[in-house]
């Protein structure tokens, strides 16, 4: 890219990126840096940026108290949060809730497919069978703890190597001087290449390497995440990197290690997991997806909500409630993380709030 | 406005330039590589180190990219493993479809999505702007597919509202200008061909356009509400001026400038989102074809999509640029 990087990358530059065009802070005016990827980036980076923010204010436990206070008030979060602690009772304790083995075969008998005999909800099986005569309440309330499973692995792939990259990134530019500056540039690089593909088309490349297995659906949507966390974090810090604390310790005579491991890390984390919340919901959508296309878990030993959705679809004329129960469960996590984390990023951002 | 052009397009040179770097290791990477591919699997290790030699697998590695780079920008994406065709062939006789659906989704995204999304921005707080995010938000959450295999089966199946399945009604008989159904249709005066084709369209469309018209809807709704609080529409309301003027000179002149950027990066995705929305209503385009491919590791129409979906994200993008600079004059200044 033509900007050089001293002009473009010294700390405190997250935010002169996002100001091209419009009003200072215009959301998504292009990123001067990148100006293919203006809008996307500039929305990471406007998250970055704006919890260095609050936390100038002097009091840092109080930007975080006040936030909290704010999320409290919001039906929004309320919502999200009520969403998400019972999914997350459902799948913690999901062997005791579940009233059969989702996997038997029980009532095999029953059902039978290829003449359109399926069985509703009844007495015995609250939610009816699903077509090999499988109780489907069971395979739902299992299923939670696989798709949470998902969730969380693939959040946590691209959180943990999203954040080596971008915090690499992040502390060479902000104290590795000129040399740091170099390598800040070279992984930005990389970074916005990956940006640049829709994370679905990602996540399927990947796939498609590694042949199809529950594994292979976490670690491509893992994968897919890392950009925008790397991109994240590398603002943030850029961001923090700036402040008088940091020189402060730089004058002190901390190693520089210490001052990106102790002083600047974490005082960046707070976007960073904002956005992991926002990521599970993502993470879920996109293993139905993969799902749905072959690549995800053909063990039918452990149902997930993904899989038993995409299967349920060639019976969908027939035995509508098959895909329902997953779809719905899978709308409804997703929307439970998503209004959590809106809610989450809403409360921080001032300008959102108004 | 010309050195600005001259600037954006050196800009791209990078940007393909790594992506290519990114593909060619990804195709290195690949299990077994392509001798495995070519070769029974009884074959010797001397034949497989011959076809190793043949191919130019022998070569640094360096010359070995290179030789995949000429053979990219030769338009030469390799053979489809499942249909035995050169895959920019497959490519070119789908991608109409494909174009027609893209084009369709973005166009109900945009005429729905802007002015709900100024609408919800302006009563803030009323039912309209609650059911506006609400409604986006859940759209996000849906998975594409899902609501495509419930579009089909309520509207085409229980209701007949819409055909189920493919472009065009069998029978149907148009003239083939250029593959643009609906451009051909109005260009020979076949209107019926027009209509069948769009009646094709709406479903498939309408499920595609879920995600973008739900980003829309929510980036012009917070676009909205930062600009009307900026000094020069009171400003501009103050001195009088008639509020449709305010409107549309004010705020939505300054308010679309990160929906247009949105708009070019959604193109991206929903040409992704077709893969998902195509294999579900058989509509013959690029995505179905591309689902396919994930079905039977069809590598060669993997990399040429990625490289296609990669080429056109550029360009649009550029796009998005060159419509930026005519909105807003201070960016052509910078």
């Amino acid at each position: 890219m033509p900007t050089t990087p001293s002009s473009a990358d010294r700390p405190g530059a997250a935010r002169e990126g996002t100001d091209a065009p419009g009003a200072p802070e215009t959301p998504g005016a292009p990123d001067r840096n990148t100006p293919l990827l203006g809008r996307r980036a500039a929305r990471i980076d406007r998250l970055a940026e704006l919890m260095g923010e609050r936390e100038q204010g002097g009091h840092g436990a109080g930007i975080w108290r006040t936030a909290l206070a704010r999320l409290r008030r919001s039906p929004m979060a309320i919502t999200g949060a009520a969403i998400v602690a019972v999914f997350l009772v459902v799948a913690l304790f999901s062997p005791l809730l579940a009233p059969y083995s989702p996997t038997a075969q029980t009532w095999g008998a029953e059902v039978f497919p290829n003449r359109n005999v399926f069985v509703g909800p009844r007495a015995e099986n609250w939610l009816g069978l699903d077509n090999l005569g499988r109780d489907q309440f069971s395979r739902m309330v299992i299923g939670a703890r696989q798709t949470l499973l998902v969730g969380v692995v693939a959040t946590l792939v691209g959180f943990g190597l999203g954040a080596v990259l971008g915090g690499a990134a992040g502390a060479a530019a902000v104290l590795g001087g000129r040399w740091g500056r170099q390598v800040d540039n070279a992984v930005m690089r990389v970074i916005d290449m990956m940006l640049a593909l829709p994370t679905l088309l990602l996540a399927v490349t990947i796939a498609a390497l590694i042949g199809p297995s529950l594994t292979t659906v976490m670690i491509a949507v893992g994968v897919a995440q890392i950009p925008i966390f790397a991109r994240l974090l590398r603002g943030a810090m850029l961001s923090q990197g700036g402040r008088d604390y940091v020189l402060a310790a730089r004058a002190l005579g901390v190693r520089r290690h210490r001052i990106a491991l102790t002083h600047i890390l974490p005082n960046s984390l707070g976007p960073v997991i904002v956005q992991s919340t926002l990521t599970l919901a993502t993470a879920i959508i996109d293993a139905a997806a993969l799902s749905y296309l072959g690549l995800g878990n053909p063990d039918p030993a452990f149902p997930e909500w993904g899989t038993m959705l995409a299967d349920a679809q060639r019976f969908l004329s027939s035995a509508p409630q098959l895909a329902v129960y997953p779809a719905l469960a899978i709308i409804v996590t997703a929307l439970g993380f998503t209004l959590l984390g809106e809610a989450m990023r809403e409360a921080l951002d001032p300008k959102l709030r108004r | 406005m010309l050195r600005f052009l001259v600037r954006r397009l050196l800009q791209l040179i990078p940007t393909l330039g790594g992506l290519s770097i990114l593909l060619f290791v990804w195709l290195q990477r690949l299990p077994g590589g392509p001798e495995y591919a070519l070769l029974p699997d009884d074959a010797t290790a001397e034949q497989r180190a011959q076809l190793r030699r043949s191919l130019g697998l022998d070569q640094p590695i360096t010359v070995q990219y290179l030789a995949f780079l000429r053979r990219i920008l030769q338009g030469d994406l390799g053979t489809s493993l499942n249909t035995g065709r050169p895959v920019t062939e497959e490519f070119f006789t789908r991608f109409p479809a494909t174009f027609e659906l893209a084009v369709t989704a973005m166009l109900i995204a945009v005429t729905v999505g802007v002015p709900l999304g100024y609408l919800a921005a302006r009563k803030r707080g009323s039912v309209l702007d609650f059911a506006a995010v609400g409604g986006s938000l859940l759209g996000i959450c849906t998975p594409v597919f899902f609501l495509a295999f419930l579009l089909k089966v309520v509207f085409a199946e229980r209701l007949g509202l819409f055909p189920s399945a493919f472009r065009l009604s069998p029978g149907m008989s148009r003239t083939d200008l250029s593959g643009f159904v609906v451009l051909d249709g109005l260009r020979t005066g076949e209107f019926d061909v027009v209509r069948d084709a769009l009646l094709h369209l709406a479903l498939p469309g309408l499920a595609l356009a879920s995600i973008p018209l739900a980003v829309i809807v929510r980036m012009t709704r917070a676009s909205v509400l930062e600009v009307v609080g900026e000094d020069y529409v009171r400003t501009a309301n103050a001195k009088g001026l008639h509020p449709g003027t305010v409107r549309t000179r004010h705020v939505m002149r300054n308010a679309m400038l990160p929906v247009v950027t949105a708009i070019g990066l959604l193109t991206g995705s929903l040409f992704a989102g077709a893969v998902l929305t195509e294999s579900v209503f058989a509509f013959p385009g690029v995505g179905s074809f591309v689902y396919a491919a994930t079905q039977g590791r069809d590598y060669p129409v993997l990399t040429g999509f990625i490289l296609l979906i990669a080429t056109m994200y550029v360009l649009i993008n550029l796009l998005v640029d060159i419509s930026y600079s005519l909105l807003d004059p201070r960016v052509r200044a910078q």
